[in-house]
């Protein structure tokens, strides 16, 4: 897996800090708010279309043949609300990407949307921990420009998200 | 969040059902020949086995954002959760939870939901 990208284009002290009131300031570039409405706005319909590439959001919990019934089950059993939390994701993230404060369920969707953005352009982009990036001219150049600057947002909210995060752990949080 | 615990609601369901069916099992080995008492009782042991929850490596999953995963999900200390990431990422994969099998399906389910690459099996 690879580490966070340089956060240089974010600016100083963290896009994204958690305020008194438990609310989250956003400081993004306008023109980032954009791109990531508009890859959010084109995932959900690749979703429903049962694209290729989000098939990754979509793991499998048993390997094997002999575990093919098990891995039917389990299917039947979480892919409507895993579908359902994916679409609601991208759609707190449509909804809120120009505004100045989110909640913190609202940065959790932003997280987990651009986790699967990501997840999605980089399965179509067959990106592997060593690649370099597409040269200047490359047929791919943009998309994957898009998916290193939403790894990068994603790493400034991990940043401020694993701050909060006690270091020795709360087993209480775990359910 | 909401969403997993629709699951465990439903886990705990299905783990009820199970046990019925278990117990209903049993009332049949008493009248079963004695050649399938072997077998019924190597399931019934074989179901003792905790499950193993598995991560595995994946080229786009931020190292941070895993180790956070962790964190969160398990309420695992960043040194433990640190020391799991580097093992799915150095090794390839690496058991991060067990337990029964409804608990193991509910925390694959809750790492799916956060884009990880979970499987599970069961253990020996």
């Amino acid at each position: 897996m690879p580490r966070a990208g340089p956060r240089a284009v974010m600016g100083f002290g963290g896009p994204f800090r958690r305020r008194r009131d438990g609310r989250y300031s956003v400081d993004v570039d306008p023109k980032i708010r954009t791109v990531l409405a508009a890859v959010a706005q084109q995932l959900g319909p690749m979703i429903e279309a049962g694209d290729a590439a989000t098939t990754r959001l979509f793991p499998p919990a048993y390997v094997g043949e002999e575990r093919a019934p098990d891995e039917a089950g389990y299917r039947s059993l979480v892919d409507g609300a895993l579908r359902n939390h994916h679409h609601r994701a991208l759609d707190v993230l449509i909804e809120t990407s120009s505004s100045e404060t989110l909640s913190g369920e609202e940065l959790d969707a932003w997280l987990s949307a651009i986790g699967s953005m990501r997840l999605v352009l980089g399965t179509r982009l067959d990106v592997s921990e060593d690649m370099d990036p597409p040269g200047p001219g490359d047929p791919k150049e943009t998309e994957y420009a898009v998916y290193d600057l939403l790894g990068m947002v994603q790493a400034a909210i991990i940043d401020e998200l694993a701050s909060g995060l006690p270091d020795e752990g709360a087993p209480d949080r775990a359910l | 969040m909401i969403r997993a615990r629709s699951i465990r609601a439903r886990s705990i369901r299905a783990r009820s059902t199970r046990s019925r069916s278990t117990r209903a099992r049993s009332t049949e080995v008493e009248t079963a020949p004695v050649g399938d008492l072997g077998t019924e009782l190597d399931e019934s042991l074989a179901t003792d086995h905790p499950w193993l929850v598995i991560v595995w490596n994946d080229p786009i999953n931020l190292m941070s954002f895993v180790t956070f995963v962790f964190q969160k999900l398990f309420g695992y200390s960043k040194e433990k959760a640190t020391k799991l990431m580097m093992d799915v990422h150095v090794k390839g994969r690496a058991v991060v939870a067990s337990g029964t099998r409804e608990r193991a399906e509910l925390d694959v389910y809750r790492l799916h939901e956060h884009g990880l690459w979970a499987t599970m099996e069961q253990s020996g």
